[in-house]
């Protein structure tokens, strides 16, 4: 169904996309899902449950070829800092949100300028220089490890997303193949989770995963049994070093199958969300395809996967590495991203480079905003998730990965000390932010990766 | 090819181990030594040939730095020309006698998921409809050699399975719409004398050897006849109860997924004639074997190298109408899987895109133009066996009406691609004349020597420079001293003034230079900004040309070189996986071949399915 869009970049006025859609879409909403989500919600209440215990959602938003310097850090420390010049537009959510400088992920200095700094962003490892054969990236991704403790009362584990399609060929410059530049989620060492790369597609995922039809369950998981029969089958007669593929299959059907049977058997979740995912919110067919709307939508997915409960865990790419993208849609720029990136000090492409993270930092003002502008029982979605932002590398010129921009959006259920600019000792490990927000989201450990303690001050 | 390369096993080796050593003291230790190991190569320690066969990659690639004249850097001592050719023959005879001599080996049996676009073209020609069902797939990375076949990067992430059964469900959907296409599958039905049960099993029969590509056992037909009742039991019809087994297959990774039966470890063995059947099709179709190598392999005829040639002939064939326009052809999907990921023009449209500052008039027929003309191009070459030198300079290519223009090559064209004969005055002619290859290589807004440079040590010969230093020292102001704007030349050579951008840029410059006659989207132009195009270049061996013309000219010299690198993707891409040192033997005797039989391109390949590496396969034990 089709339904008006907002002529106005939406980053302006957050809720005017989410008004219009209540106000023409509630006529059209279906009474029962209506009077279910009423008698959730009241059940809820009667339990006496804490309205806290809405569940901390979790997402990873990663831009490629690091950012202009000397625009990014704020000045000032602490509580009573002032925005950067590039972090202007979260004026308005200032107190939900963590400036962190000084963060570098040593993994990643090592190997070549974009590749590792990718694969390895959420990692904090050093992934394997290769092409192809022996790809590893030597660890497991912070959402991942998130997703494989929150991910069994949703739906949907985690979701991968993305705009770019895994980047054509390998760079036999450097020696990686572009795989590594194209995926930030890892399953396991040498499992790059695939990600969706269309908002129709995502909506339609998402939809099928919350609303299951009662008939097809039953055939689905007839029809997943003779496969996974067959699996087992050819896993036997498989090499033993060939049968991880066949695993990784075996657990692709395994997963769809246990969500049907939780879905017939009818499973408690420990937590059932304000509102459910309706046809309404499909994204407009009609949209353009052009990156920008493109990503608001994928933004518009996240946050509705997250209001929804269908999944507590995501990561979304605004570019591969080294991406080219042209983002002369922009007033003022005429170059490709990397190749801005690559300023060399001059003052043009400086400027253009600026211009080019302002906008970044505008999307993710807007995906933090809609969050904030979707109530919960208690406080707002927003409230309830950390929302990372970050690249793996500072400046596109030089390609390092110390003091990388690192900004994490969403108080977290009271668990995330938002509302400051923390600087720490030069080189102090990513891996401590990433330890510190997975024991806020009930994972206790305090050892992710090369993580030497849990970032102090990020906990409240 | 420099005459270095084309060194034989067989050759005299020119050079003693301690001569080597004294090459390596005089002109590499400065840099590669112990303490510093420039690039992490430290040479000191080596003292005879068995030491550099413990790290064939690394002398691999300073064969080839050397003989390419990028090291030792520029502002270095120089080996004499004739020492430095000695030292790289010493490198490659070395290697290759230490690999080649155990004989050539083949690589592990194949477990590989099909691929996105194989997946299409198989839903395709299994349920013989015209419709692209790998649409809602990921799409797959690259491995290897840069393709997207290699079976090293075809992951299967959470999300496939679910992605394959709603592929399956809507695809076996459509099929049955039609009543043609149903008949094709639903190839019985019930009726008098003929239960429900039997008939799904002569479905079955029909249907899963095709979809699982090689005969079925009983058992199997049991086991899918049992899905079938059950789903039978519950509503008694039999269309959507049939309709249920056939989905099942196709999420079966017996289905899904190109796997052939390990044999016993360390024994070469001929992979099986129904196997083959699959390495046939997957390479020169991307697709499933058809009926008639299906009966081959049921014939037991696919060892038979003869039998095998002919296959490939008739897998090339692709018609032309009579108005000159190629019909659809399953060699199509080869062509273009090949040559877009070989060329890297698969970014047209995605990675790249022009900016409308510099390509007002870009749009979806130009670019579907561009984007056809290397895959035409290739199917006429891979159908007509014309020669591979064709790809370095051609008198002909294929264009569509915008492309025409885009030229200004006269003729009547549609917005289909046509072959063209080429006169001199086009300016056209091999891959460097094509917009795709020549946008590919160029940024958004401006052509860039260095990237085309590269493009053309990377893609053509197969020399790729090695990445810049980490830290790159920044451009000089873009002013000259007489305080004017600097051209992109004078910028480029005042950056190869510094010795340690020098050793790379003075390789990749000049040979970008001499395609700066093409604009970002390949147009020909004589001025760029008010300057007059200047694309004469000097190469590091002192070579000199002017033009796209002279430095055709110049590849044509080096064509052994551009043949066995064309031949070692082939070789990547037919075998769907990385390649080995083992199998540079099989690429140096293929090469060869290539050589006496004029680089057709027939040739190639159907060498290549004659190897030992694509006819084999080894299961090689897990190293300790």
């Amino acid at each position: 169904m089709v339904y008006p869009r907002p002529q106005q970049p939406c980053w302006h006025s957050p809720l005017t996309r989410r008004s219009l859609l209540r106000g023409t879409g509630a006529a059209l909403a279906l009474p029962w899902l209506e009077a279910m989500i009423k008698t959730k919600a009241s059940a809820a209440e009667k339990d006496g449950s804490n309205p806290t215990d809405a569940p901390l959602r979790m997402a990873a938003l990663f831009v490629p070829n690091g950012v202009r310097q000397d625009q990014w850090t704020p000045t000032e420390t602490g509580h009573n800092y002032e925005l950067s010049p590039t972090l202007q537009p979260l004026a308005k959510l200032k107190d939900q949100l963590l400036v962190l400088t000084n963060l570098w992920n040593q993994g990643s200095n090592i190997g070549d300028g974009h590749y590792v700094k990718t694969s390895g962003f959420l990692t904090c490892t050093t992934i394997n220089k290769s092409l192809g054969i022996d790809l590893n990236c030597n660890g497991q991704s912070m959402d991942q490890v998130a997703a494989n403790h929150a991910g069994r009362q949703t739906p949907i584990p985690s979701l991968e997303l993305g705009i770019d399609p895994v980047t054509t060929g390998v760079d036999t410059n450097v020696g990686y193949t572009r795989v590594y530049g194209s995926h930030i989620a890892w399953s396991g060492p040498t499992s790059p989770l695939a990600r969706e790369l269309n908002p129709k597609m995502v909506f339609e995922r998402l939809f099928r995963a919350s609303n299951p039809k009662k008939e097809t369950i039953a055939r689905d998981r007839l029809l997943l049994d003779r496969v996974l029969t067959d699996a087992k089958e050819l896993k036997q007669k498989l090499g033993a070093s060939d049968r991880q593929r066949m695993d990784e299959y075996l657990q692709s059907v395994r997963s769809i199958e246990k969500r049907l049977q939780n879905q017939q058997s009818g499973a408690i979740r420990n937590w059932r969300p304000l509102v459910d995912l309706k046809p309404k919110d499909r994204p407009d067919p009609d949209a353009p395809d052009q990156y920008p709307e493109q990503v608001q939508l994928m933004l518009d997915m996240i946050a509705l996967a997250f209001q929804t409960d269908t999944t507590r865990v995501c990561t979304f790419m605004f570019g591969n590495a080294v991406s080219g993208r042209n983002f002369s849609f922009l007033e003022g720029v005429t170059g490709g991203h990397h190749d801005t990136s690559h300023h060399q000090n001059s003052e043009d492409k400086l400027r253009q480079y600026q211009l080019i993270n302002l906008w970044h930092i505008q999307q993710y003002a807007y995906l933090l905003e809609k969050l904030a502008g979707m109530q919960e029982r208690d406080g707002t979605v927003l409230e309830n998730s950390m929302i990372l932002y970050g690249s793996g590398l500072r400046d596109g010129n030089s390609h390092n990965p110390h003091n990388l921009p690192i900004l994490v959006g969403g108080s977290g259920s009271g668990k995330i000390a938002t509302g400051q600019h923390l600087q720490y000792g030069p080189d102090t490990p990513l891996a401590n932010l990433y330890a510190g927000l997975l024991n806020a989201f009930d994972k206790k450990t305090t050892n992710f990766a090369d993580s030497t303690e849990i970032l102090p001050g990020v906990l409240t | 090819m420099t005459q270095t390369q084309s060194a034989r096993a067989d050759e005299d080796v020119v050079m003693s181990d301690s001569a080597v050593v004294g090459f390596l003291r005089e002109y590499c230790l400065e840099c590669h030594n112990t303490q510093e190991a420039e690039s992490g190569l430290d040479l000191s320690a080596f003292s005879k040939a068995a030491d550099i066969t413990k790290s064939v990659a690394a002398w691999n690639q300073i064969a080839a730095r050397v003989g390419d004249r990028q090291m030792p850097p520029a502002d270095s001592k120089m080996p004499e020309p004739e020492t430095r050719t000695q030292f790289v023959r010493w490198i490659q005879s070395t290697l290759s006698k230490h690999i080649c001599d155990d004989g050539v080996t083949a690589g592990q049996p194949v477990i590989r998921r099909m691929n996105r676009t194989e997946y299409a073209n198989t839903v395709r020609d299994l349920l013989g409809i015209p419709i692209n069902a790998g649409h809602a797939l990921p799409n797959d990375g690259a491995g290897g050699e840069g393709f997207d076949n290699a079976a090293e990067i075809l992951f299967v992430s959470p999300i496939y399975a679910e992605k394959y059964l709603q592929a399956a469900k809507t695809a076996i959907g459509h099929a049955l719409k039609d009543p043609t296409d149903r008949q094709r599958l639903i190839v019985a039905s019930p009726k008098e004398g003929q239960t429900p049960n039997q008939a799904a099993r002569l479905v079955l029969a029909n249907f899963l050897p095709r979809a699982f590509r090689r005969p079925v056992s009983k058992i199997e037909i049991d086991e899918y006849a049992a899905l079938f009742n059950k789903d039978f039991a519950v509503d008694q019809s039999y269309d959507s109860a049939v309709e249920f087994a056939l989905i099942a297959a196709m999420v079966s990774p017996k289905f899904l997924f190109l796997y052939e039966q390990p044999s016993a470890p360390g024994n070469q063995t001929l992979v099986s004639h129904h196997e083959i059947a699959s390495r046939l099709s997957y390479f020169l179709w991307a697709s499933m074997p058809d009926q008639e190598l299906m009966q081959l392999a049921d014939e037991k005829k696919l060892h038979d190298v003869d039998v095998l040639t002919t296959q490939v002939k008739r897998m090339l064939r692709s018609e032309v109408d009579s108005r000159g326009l190629r019909r659809d052809s399953k060699v199509r999907g080869f062509a273009s899987s090949f040559i877009e990921q070989w060329l890297g023009t698969r970014a047209l449209g995605r990675e790249f895109k022009p900016d409308t500052s510099v390509a007002p008039r870009y749009d979806s027929e130009l670019e579907g133009g561009m984007k056809y003309e290397p895959i035409f191009f290739f199917e006429d070459l891979l159908s007509d066996n014309r020669s591979l030198l064709n790809l370095i300079d051609s008198d002909f290519t294929y264009v569509n009406r915008r492309l025409a223009n885009h030229y200004g090559v006269r003729g009547e064209f549609r917005e289909q691609p046509k072959r063209v004969t080429l006169k001199e005055s086009d300016r056209r002619g091999g891959l460097l004349g094509m917009g795709a290859v020549l946008a590919v290589s160029s940024l958004p807004h401006r052509t860039s020597p260095v990237l085309r440079g590269k493009w053309i040590l990377d893609t053509m010969l197969g020399t790729p420079p090695p990445p810049p230093p980490p830290d790159v020292p920044v451009l000089e102001e873009a002013t000259n001293k007489s305080g004017k704007f600097k051209s992109l030349r004078e910028q480029l050579e005042s950056h190869r003034s510094n010795p340690t951008c020098a050793s790379c840029h003075n390789a990749m410059d000049p040979l970008g230079f001499g395609l700066e006659n093409y604009d970002v989207l390949g147009s020909w132009r004589t001025e760029a900004g008010g300057t007059p195009i200047d694309a004469s270049g000097s190469l590091p061996d002192g070579k000199e040309f002017d033009g796209p013309k002279e430095l055709k000219q110049m590849l044509l010299n080096r064509k052994d070189q551009f043949a066995r690198n064309l031949t070692r993707k082939m070789l990547g891409y037919s075998l769907g996986r990385s390649l080995t040192a083992e199998d540079n033997c099989v690429i140096d005797s293929i090469a060869e071949k290539l050589a006496k039989e004029d680089y057709r391109t027939q040739t190639l390949i159907v060498e290549i399915v004659k190897s030992v590496p694509f006819r084999y396969k080894q299961v090689t034990l897990p190293a300790k």
